[in-house]
């Protein structure tokens, strides 16, 4: 028992420090300029028991009963069902692992319900960020399946229109395509980098010297055009 | 309205719109990132678009290809896999009552030389000699000094051919040799002497089986009284150097033997003849190559194994091993121990260097680029070969084929510029000899990776016993340059020296081992090598979009530009139109 809870505490530990450091790098991000604390999360008895966590995968901060202090009541629910896999990457060129919806749309203060179902043979995650803390430590609420696994995890979200960061957490699942967004209400405004709905921050195309050449030429060219056509009729 | 108020006006809307076209049309990457996070929270963040730059044809690694092309590779004849063997050169053959082995990689070694080269091209009919391509004279075997069956006074001749060479008639380099697919840097090599044409054919530009890199294996019994005649069939000056090889610094009339020019004697002229003596008194793998200007002859071919085999009874030897390496015809010696035997000569070669002989057709000005302009300190190997070939061609000739439970001996040289590092999948060879020097047997190491610095040798003991050490089973193993730029060419792999340990049962009826990973006739594309895709290049490319964008972009800042100098000038209160002057 006690080296069940020493693992889930570094477990803990190991997810919450990246995200420390990732969250305000992500441009465009709801907590974009806001600094996280270290939370003390060693003794927290709400995270033992809102954790179910097995061979299969891991549901975390899974919340169907306490309302978000500015929500008098549940407005709706929603059920998604999420696929992830290789195969949903094929439709974006460039990217690698995928997942079947990009973009989950509800009301404010909704029931969340959000099934992960892995084809791929390896783990894949449904992390949320950006909820309040008092609610879900570190503000977050994650789905991890294992390869061939499906888990399911049930959240309120809070009345505020805003958009809110979805991703797989393992090294570069979120850069390679398992990125998407939870929009509440009329939201804050479309995230970077979401395949099939935004563009890529960090275009990897560069400014080239073909590029400058173009325009500049360009721009030389119509100059002279034009003051040269403004000389050739004085009346203008 | 005056046609100044006019000409403001004109000037003026002129600006407006050619600063809303300029502002509207800059590439959204040409700003800042902070004003694009602005940009974004105001206008909203910019639509998905799909890359322009994914590459078609191979995959991001490049290993293997995205699945449409992999099914139109997989189309590609398998021919090119193996090409035929009309001749049958691959079975067991007896030619001249001389039992020539089995050797069943795909390309095979020409059979009726392995025959030759054992009775002596004086004691074989003329069939043979024609089928072999050799003269009377390339291999003569005489007196049998002591008396145990088979001759000792041996007298070879020895040419110096050019491969892939320069032309004043065409660009393409004549005499081909490829030592990858598409690949063909110049080389010099020794070869046998031989009559007629130098390409297999009339038509053809590709150069026969007896002129070939690596300069063949020269297989000698100690004691026998070996004459070695180079006839200087090159355009520049060359010698031979005996490496380890016994043998005295002057010859019996006096003149140099060491091959030498700082210290022994001059270069051979071209149309030039010079007969080296020898009598090696010990057994041993060794060494030989030309010893002019060494950073560039010995880089251009001029080197071969040496081998001087124990005295045996009734020993005739394979004088000469040309080819894959499989040695046809064992020495009793190897029999006495070994089912196997093989040649590996491992080189490497900088085509910075190879390629200077195809740059003119003037002996002078060749001269001048490999001994003067070429600087060895400066350059780097890209080419990394076994027996005379890199990956893929390799798997065609020089494959070690095995069966369980077998001992086979490998003759490793590294006549390359660069260390090797001999690996061997699934098994751990043996060393028995270091530089032709028989180990002690407590000094026997077993490895998997063997280090040998340039001109070392290795005499090593493949055991296909399976036992977790020494094997690990049947399969197709491996077997190559640990030095992973050894198993490129020019960088890109698979490539290089890579050779593999097959097993019988794993090798197809053509020669072609059974693989179960990538498909392997994409390497036999010579646009894999020259790095060629046929999708458009990552990063690199102008989207016809975006050409447009900034062609319009280019016009509407020419034309902010003149609309503020005509209102600089209306405002200035001078004529903006001097034609009225």
């Amino acid at each position: 028992m006690r080296i069940t809870a020493a693992s889930s505490v570094l477990l803990l530990l190991c997810l919450a420090i990246p995200h420390a450091v990732a969250q305000d790098q992500l441009p465009g991000s709801p907590d974009n300029g806001v600094q996280q604390g270290s939370d003390h999360i060693e003794h927290d008895p709400r995270t033992m028991s809102g954790m179910q966590f097995d061979q299969t995968g891991m549901v975390m901060n899974a919340n169907a009963t306490e309302l978000p202090r500015d929500c008098d009541e549940i407005a709706a629910s929603h059920e998604f069902t999420v696929t992830v896999g290789r195969r949903w990457a094929e439709q974006f060129p460039g990217t690698v692992f995928g997942m079947s919806e990009h973009e989950f749309r509800v009301e404010p203060c909704s029931l969340v319900t959000v099934t992960l179902v892995n084809e791929d043979e390896v783990r894949h995650q449904w992390m949320l960020h950006g909820l309040p803390r008092y609610l879900y430590p570190q503000g977050m609420f994650h789905l991890e399946a294992a390869g061939g696994e499906t888990r399911s995890g049930t959240f309120i979200v809070p009345s505020d229109n805003q958009t809110y960061l979805v991703h797989c957490d393992m090294t570069q699942h979120m850069e390679k395509g398992m990125k998407a967004q939870l929009v509440v209400g009329s939201g804050s405004g479309d995230l970077w980098s979401i395949p099939g709905i935004s563009r890529d921050f960090r275009d990897s195309r560069q400014v080239t010297m073909l590029d400058l050449f173009l325009v500049t030429s360009m721009a030389v060219m119509s100059f002279l055009v034009v003051v040269f056509l403004g000389r050739s009729q004085p009346g203008a | 309205m005056n046609s100044r108020t006019t000409g403001l006006l004109v000037a003026g809307l002129q600006l407006v719109i050619a600063s809303v076209i300029t502002v509207l049309l800059v590439p959204d990457h040409w700003y800042s990132d902070a004003i694009r996070i602005r940009m974004a929270r105001w206008l909203g963040t910019p639509a998905y678009q799909q890359p322009v730059d994914t590459q078609a044809g191979f995959t991001r690694d490049g290993s293997a290809p995205l699945q449409a092309s992999a099914e139109a590779v997989q189309s590609a004849p398998a021919a090119e896999l193996c090409p035929p063997d009309p001749g049958n050169s691959r079975q067991a053959l007896q030619i001249e009552g001389v039992p020539v082995r089995e050797s069943l990689a795909c390309r095979a070694d020409n059979p009726h030389a392995v025959a030759a080269f054992v009775r002596g091209t004086n004691n074989v009919s003329r069939e043979t000699l024609l089928a072999a391509g050799l003269t009377p004279d390339a291999v003569t075997k005489g007196a049998d000094l002591d008396g145990d069956g088979d001759p000792d006074v041996i007298h070879l001749r020895l040419e110096v051919v050019e491969l892939n060479g320069g032309s004043p008639d065409t660009d393409e380099p004549v005499t081909s040799f490829e030592v990858a697919p598409g690949v063909t840097p110049g080389l010099w090599a020794f070869a046998p002497k031989s009559f007629g044409m130098a390409t297999v054919n009339f038509e053809s530009n590709q150069a026969k089986d007896l002129l070939r890199a690596p300069s063949p294996t020269i297989r000698v019994e100690q004691g026998d009284r070996i004459q070695i005649t180079l006839e200087n069939t090159h355009y520049l000056g060359h010698t031979i150097h005996f490496h380890g090889v016994d043998h005295a610094f002057l010859d019996a009339a006096g003149e140099g033997n060491d091959g030498v020019p700082v210290t022994s004697e001059l270069p051979l002229e071209p149309g030039n003849a010079r007969t080296y003596e020898l009598q090696p008194r010990q057994p041993g793998t060794m060494f030989y190559h030309c010893h002019v200007q060494v950073q560039v002859h010995v880089m251009m071919g001029l080197q071969g194994m040496f081998v001087v085999e124990e005295n045996r009874p009734d020993n005739w030897l394979q004088t000469l091993n040309i080819g894959g390496g499989h040695v046809r015809a064992p020495s009793v010696t190897s029999l006495e121990t070994y089912d196997e035997e093989y040649d590996l000569h491992f080189s490497d070669l900088d085509t910075g260097l190879n390629n200077r002989i195809q740059l003119s057709n003037n002996v002078d000005e060749i001269e001048r680029q490999v001994n003067r302009a070429y600087n060895i300190t400066a350059s780097t190997s890209d080419y990394y070969l076994l027996n005379g070939r890199a990956f893929p061609l390799t798997f065609q000739e020089s494959l070690v084929i095995v069966e369980p439970n077998q001992l086979v001996k490998l003759r490793v040289l590294n006549g390359g510029s660069v260390g090797l590092a001999f690996h061997t999948h699934g098994h751990k060879t043996t060393a028995t000899h270091y530089d032709g020097v028989a180990l002690q047997p407590a000094a026997r190491v077993t490895r998997d990776v063997f280090w040998l610095a340039s001109a070392q040798r290795a005499d090593l003991e493949l055991d296909t016993t399976n036992d977790g050490l020494h094997a690990f089973g049947s399969g197709v193993w491996l077997l190559h340059d640990h030095q992973e730029r050894g198993v490129t060419n020019n960088g890109l792999g698979p490539g290089g020296n890579l050779g593999a340990v097959v097993y019988r049962e794993f090798l197809g009826d053509d020669g072609w081992p059974q693989t179960s990973g990538e498909n392997l006739a994409q390497y036999f594309q010579a646009d894999y090598y020259r790095r060629q895709t046929t999708g458009e290049q990552r990063g690199t490319s102008l989207s016809t979009g975006l050409f447009l964008r900034l062609l319009v972009l280019g016009v509407a800042i020419g034309a902010l530009a003149a609309s503020l100098m005509s209102l600089f000038r209306l405002l200035s209160g001078r004529q903006a139109t001097p034609g009225n002057r």
